[in-house]
């Protein structure tokens, strides 16, 4: 007989609590028990990125993570980038060049170049074209999102007056 | 999409792992980064009665230990990568696990899950059969030490026993100058491997190759250890010629097999290539770390 | 940064909006994640649905049995075919060379392909569907099948369905190719072979049904053609008004969201159980079961004189049709039309044929035909060019259309052709080779295209669009587009507030409703903007002029013509008085003056006569050429594309943002289409269906896409301008096969050109050797020298 069983974690520093099958993933967690549908899912098996989010930081599969798994850690969607309604930088630049199409890979690109860059401030084009081949888009040939992430680290070091944390 | 449903077991200890493993047999299965396990389970292909969660076991990370490097089997791909200690001390080691996947596998992915799951397209395995590590085992018969190249049997079929795990990798660093490169083929970034080579090459002081270790991925069942092919660059001073000769003695060893990846004649082509390749670049870093 | 965010970038000073690269609303909500798509969506009582597919290729269906699945707890609902009142999937015949051939939505006795609908399960949660549907068994008994159209045109083959394999024979013939060719003083000839591709959208099929207050069926899905809902009302027989599709903001279609997916589906779990239901395919449910692009097989004999102009070209193409013909008769018809591409050939003899085997079916994807010669017509060219010793340029300029120029079927090249300009666009863009220093293997190639844009003639295209100016001056425009991520919906509002003068925050879109925004007709062919955009346009202008007296009246002028409408008001062009809209609208309402209209656009019409194989055809089309640099590792043959300029004259940018990402998104499905991508076939099941092997670009697998928008020759769309969604896409492989070419001495006709493939055409030699022993295409020259 298997039990649900109770996990606790934060999502988008929000303190949440939910009550799980061990079999059921992160990904079906986040948007079937607690509506966060800005994950999405695309294939199952780790490959497409659009099912991305940040666990204590790092970028992952959260159809490849049982959310039994995380109980005590912390989760990041793309909503969590964002001070309440408001856009991040990041998410503006996005906006501006063109960086979204359809929009289906548009929240894990901004989380992996988000936690690529926070690592990498200083990293340039190729290096940040590196570090987004794991997520795939079938819409925009990635030129206009290697745009908007290099204007945004580029801002970001040299930044027109304040400070812009990310 | 979703897995079958499975009891949950969080294990703390290595110890505590096994003794599940024992009592629940074959069903149960051990989930290190499960970037292998789960896409397996989530499209029907395995189901597990248990599964055993490890990643709550402390890890002890990277280690250097006199002349040898131990790798905690809970280490991340992400980890070997970045480890400052492994760019030292034995650098084709981060560089194979820099080519698995893309960044959120790496995030996750374990060595001591790659090694276990035995690929042979993997890059982990093939890199410690070039490099001759042992593999840690640990049962309820106590800890077993196999060498790389006889743990890797077959098609995802290794030489661990029932109840058993992977608890580490130890990678000998032996004296004198090494120089050692992972080069692989993909069809597309971050696919897997359609053929993969993992040269280790050793110089004296005055740069004569006393040993050197290749092994090759993707060729066959299993990573496939042709360092003796290989040893036609031995007693020389690994000038291209040599290297290309001990290339094609190596791909010369192999029956690769074909399927829908790739034909026989293609991937023994890249083995040669791949093999010569890695070689000359194992001994350039060889030569270019006797410099400093 | 607030939707409006703009790039000024118009050639135009006349136009205030359309010509810039403003952003919708739709992307802000894409940007933050808070987009509904298809699957986003919860109702309560929902239940999820599941198809049972068949497991072998062909077969007879002995039985289903349900009593396994049924007893799952949570199953609400197991269907089969005698549970689908008119099971049949297909519309009515509207294009000629439509077959008699239907299509069911539950295979009832027969199956013909692997994967195919056999049974719908509805259960309480997804996984328990899941798990029932494994449990329907379906019992059945192999029957012989064929796997390639070579299989099937076998003399004695078996019959996918009666009255033989051919799906459809398209035939263009003018003059005598033959003859022509006999006398012709070269000739070259090859067979250019193009492979099974999948959409590979992000977002797998998925939607949502439900019967409202009204008792409406009503289905939110991921769909480009709402017009399904009257085949869903036919399916389950109902009166079309008890049928309602909502299509959602896509990510992605790329014609897979053209037929229908889940549609038939959802609409019969829902009737039957009277509860809500979703259904979301599992990605690998869709590389196994989608339909895919046809894969094609072109046979080319192109006749020419000493000097490189075109005599002749006899082609014969033959295409995978698959299981049923869903759009197998449009697509092959379109590569009909276009077989020859953008060149003068006085004698033509073209037949394109579709041929049934039991395979997924073949369907629409980008391009739908007209893509997949392009690799044929491009490499004849080069050919000659070859067999002749000229530049490869020379030969195009010497057959270029022009504007007036007779096509094979007869028709007139209507608007301006610059194909000549984009030639030298796109290779001036490229600059000097890159060096080829070490025995590095460089390669440059270029490729033409042209595209349709716009559905065929004889289909009587129309768009509908209803626009209502409100009383805050806000503009509400409600018009059945559907939008697939490439701005469809946010360009409209360009036109609309370009001709109403209304400011873009001021603009709200509806689309995409088959009860509440008139029809529009589906986002495919390339035909939205030039159909929808047309529509509102059009609706626009009547509106204005319907509007237009009272604010000459409130202004105290007569001449309500030459009133300018801009940033919310309406004046006088010399100075002088203005009014609000607001005001003007307020004032129409005084004067019982509608400031709400609907109006239709209707595209010019023509005839085809399917025996002689002359007619009209396409409206328009869209040229470009792209040119790339590649580099190619001549001990393991794989490709690099180190740069890659795309270049299209599109009349008219009403977006150049968007029109640059529909270029580069074309581009980067081109590259995968050109290098690494395929849906194989063993025995007529796909040997994988893991996304993980299915394998198109990562940002590390292309370089940085150039795009060059030309607006040179105004096309029929609003404003002047072209299509670009599909024209994007069409000359990429034959571009990348051509830089290959150049760098290894040899021409792939195969797709996709493989490392292997393009180790093998270097004809195993051994390594270090350079492959370029021998004649091989002359670089691309310089400007053309076109006007």
């Amino acid at each position: 007989m298997i039990d649900k069983t109770r996990v606790t974690f934060t999502v988008n520093d929000s303190p949440t609590e939910v009550w799980v099958w061990p079999h059921q993933s992160l990904l079906q967690v986040l948007r079937d028990e607690l509506g966060h549908t800005e994950v999405k899912y695309g294939c199952g098996e780790g490959v497409c990125g659009t099912c991305t989010v940040l666990l204590d930081g790092e970028s992952i599969n959260a159809c490849l993570v049982f959310a039994v798994q995380v109980d005590g850690q912390s989760v990041t969607t793309v909503q969590g980038l964002g001070e309440g309604r408001s856009t991040h930088p990041l998410q503006d630049r996005f906006l501006e060049l063109g960086a979204s199409q359809c929009g289906f890979c548009t929240p894990g690109m901004l989380l992996v170049a988000h936690e690529f860059l926070s690592r990498r401030p200083d990293a340039g084009r190729e290096e940040i074209r590196s570090a987004l081949a794991g997520n795939l888009c079938r819409c925009t040939g990635y030129t206009k999102i290697l745009d908007a992430v290099e204007a945004f680290a580029r801002e970001r070091e040299t930044g027109p007056g304040g400070e812009r944390e990310a | 999409m979703y897995p079958a449903p499975f009891a949950y077991l969080r294990a703390t200890s290595w110890t505590q792992a096994i003794d599940w493993l024992q009592e629940h047999g074959d069903d149960a299965k051990l989930l290190a980064g499960g970037q292998s396990l789960v896409p397996m389970m989530n499209l029907r292909l395995v189901q597990a009665s248990h599964v055993i969660d490890l990643n709550a076991i402390p890890s002890a990370g990277i280690d250097r230990a006199g002349d040898v490097l131990t790798v905690d089997a809970l280490t991340r791909h992400a980890e070997l990568e970045e480890s400052p200690l492994l760019a030292d001390a034995c650098p084709m080691l981060g560089e194979a696990a820099g080519l698995i996947g893309n960044i959120r596998v790496r995030h996750r992915g374990t060595i001591g899950g790659s090694v276990a799951h035995a690929d042979p397209s993997a890059e982990l395995p093939c890199a410690l059969v070039a490099l001759r590590a042992t593999i840690r085992v640990l049962g309820p018969r106590g800890e077993r030490r196999i060498p790389a190249s006889a743990f890797f049997m077959s098609f995802f079929t290794t030489a661990l026993e029932p109840a058993e795990v992977v608890v580490g990798v130890d990678v000998p660093i032996p004296p004198g100058t090494t120089g050692s490169a992972f080069l692989e083929t993909v069809r597309r970034t971050g696919d897997f491997a359609i053929v993969g080579v993992a040269a280790a090459v050793r110089l004296d002081a005055s740069g004569t190759c006393t040993d050197v270790g290749v092994a090759v991925a993707g060729t066959g069942d299993r990573p496939e250890d042709l360092s003796e092919p290989a040893a036609a660059i031995v007693g020389t001073t690994v000038e291209d010629e040599r290297v290309a000769e001990a290339s094609r003695a190596v791909a010369d060893a192999t029956q690769p097999r074909g399927d829908e990846r790739a034909s026989s004649d293609y991937r023994r082509r890249l083995t040669q290539v791949l093999t010569r390749r890695a070689l000359g670049s194992a001994r350039d870093r060889a030569r270019a770390s006797a410099a400093r | 940064m607030t939707p409006g965010a703009e790039r000024t970038g118009t050639r135009d000073p006349s136009l205030n909006v359309v010509g810039r690269s403003v952003t919708g609303a739709d992307f802000v909500q894409k940007v933050q994640g808070s987009l509904a798509y298809a699957d986003d969506w919860h109702l309560p009582g929902m239940l999820y649905g599941k198809i049972v597919r068949a497991q072998v290729p062909s077969a007879r269906i002995v039985a289903v049995d349900l009593s396994a699945a049924l007893e799952v707890p949570g199953v609400v609902s197991v269907l089969t075919a005698a549970d689908v009142p008119h099971n049949n999937m297909s519309e009515e015949a509207s294009g000629l060379g439509m077959t008699a051939v239907s299509m069911p939505v539950l295979a009832g006795d027969r199956i013909r392909y692997g994967g195919e609908p056999v049974a719908l399960v509805a259960a309480e949660t997804a996984e328990v569907a899941e798990r029932a549907a494994e449990l329907v068994l379906v019992e059945t008994e192999s029957l012989p099948g064929v796997f390639s159209p070579d299989e099937a045109l076998a003399p004695d083959a078996p019959h996918v369905h009666e009255g033989g394999n051919t799906l459809v024979e398209w035939t263009i013939r003018r003059g005598d190719a033959d003859r022509a060719l006999a006398g012709a003083p070269v000739v070259v000839e090859e067979t250019y072979r193009s492979q099974r591709v999948d959409h590979a959208y992000l977002e797998p099929e998925a939607g949502v049904g439900w019967i409202d207050a009204d008792g409406v069926l009503t289905l939110r899905v991921a769909t480009q053609v709402i017009e399904h809902a009257r085949t869903i009302a036919r399916i389950l027989q109902l009166p079309e008004k008890s049928v309602r599709v909502s299509g959602t903001y896509m990510g992605g279609g790329f014609g897979g969201k053209e037929d229908m997916t889940v549609e038939p589906y959802i609409a019969l779990l829902t009737w039957r159980t009277r509860r809500p239901v979703k259904m979301v395919w599992s990605r690998q449910e869709s590389l196994l079961a989608r339909p895919k692009r046809h894969p094609f097989t072109m046979h080319y004999r192109t006749g020419a004189t000493e000097d490189g102009r075109i005599l002749a070209q006899k082609i014969r193409i033959v295409a995978d049709g698959g299981a049923y013909p869903l759009l197998s008769p449009r697509v092959l018809f379109a590569g009909a039309v276009a077989a020859a591409g953008p060149y003068r050939v006085p004698d033509v003899d073209i037949v394109s044929t579709a041929i049934f085997t039991n395979t997924v079916p073949s369907s629409a994807m980008r391009g739908f035909g007209a893509m997949q010669v392009a690799l044929a017509y491009e490499g004849q060219m080069d050919r000659l060019a070859e067999a002749l010793d000229l530049d490869p340029v020379e030969v195009r300029r010497r057959n270029a259309l022009q504007q007036g120029d007779i096509l094979p079927t007869g028709e007139h090249a209507e608007t301006e052709v610059a194909l000549l300009e984009t030639i030298d666009a796109a290779l001036n863009a490229l600059g000097p080779r890159p060096d080829g220093a070490d025995g590095r293997l460089f390669g440059r190639g270029f490729g033409c295209s042209m595209q349709p844009y716009g559905r065929a003639r004889y289909f009587a295209d129309t768009a509908s669009c209803w626009l209502t100016l409100q009383r805050d001056g806000s503009l509400v425009i409600r018009i059945g587009v559907t939008d697939l991520g490439g701005g469809q919906a946010a360009s409209l509002s360009q036109i609309a507030g370009e001709i109403l003068g209304v400011p873009l925050e001021k603009i709200s879109v509806y689309i995409a409703d088959s009860a509440l925004t008139p029809h529009a007709g589906g986002t495919f062919a390339t035909r939205q903007l030039y159909m929808s955009g047309n529509a509102v346009l059009q609706t626009a202008r009547e509106l204005r002029a319907l509007i237009a007296p009272v604010a000459a009246d409130l202004l105290a002028t007569d001449d309500a013509d030459g009133l300018v409408f801009a940033d919310g008001s309406v004046r006088e062009p010399q100075g002088g008085g203005s009014v609000s809209i607001q005001e003007l609208v307020r004032a129409c309402e005084d004067r019982q003056v509608s400031t709400s209209h609907l109006s239709t656009f209707r595209a010019e019409t023509g005839e085809f006569d399917p025996r002689t194989g002359q007619g009209k055809t396409f409206p328009d089309y869209t040229y470009g050429t792209h040119a790339v640099d590649v580099e190619v590792d001549r001990d393991t043959g794989q490709v690099r594309v180190l740069r890659y300029v795309a270049c299209h004259d599109v009349g008219r940018a009403i977006n150049p943002l968007r029109v640059q990402g529909q270029i580069q998104g074309g581009v980067a499905q081109g590259v995968g289409y050109a290098l690494s991508e395929e849906i194989r076939l063993e025995e007529g099941m796909i040997t994988s269906s893991l996304f993980a092997d299915y394998l198109i670009p990562t940002a590390a697998d292309l370089p940085d896409i150039e795009p060059i928008v030309l607006e040179i020759g105004p096309g029929k769309g609003p404003f002047g301008a072209r299509g670009i969604g599909e024209p994007a896409i069409a000359p990429c492989a034959a571009a990348i096969a051509s830089a290959i070419a150049d760098a290894i001495g040899a021409r792939l006709a195969e797709l996709p050109m493989t490392p292997e493939r393009v180790l093998r055409a270097m004809q195993d030699r051994p390594l270090g050797a350079d492959p370029r022993g021998g004649a091989h295409p002359r670089q691309p020259g310089g400007p053309t020298g076109a006007s």
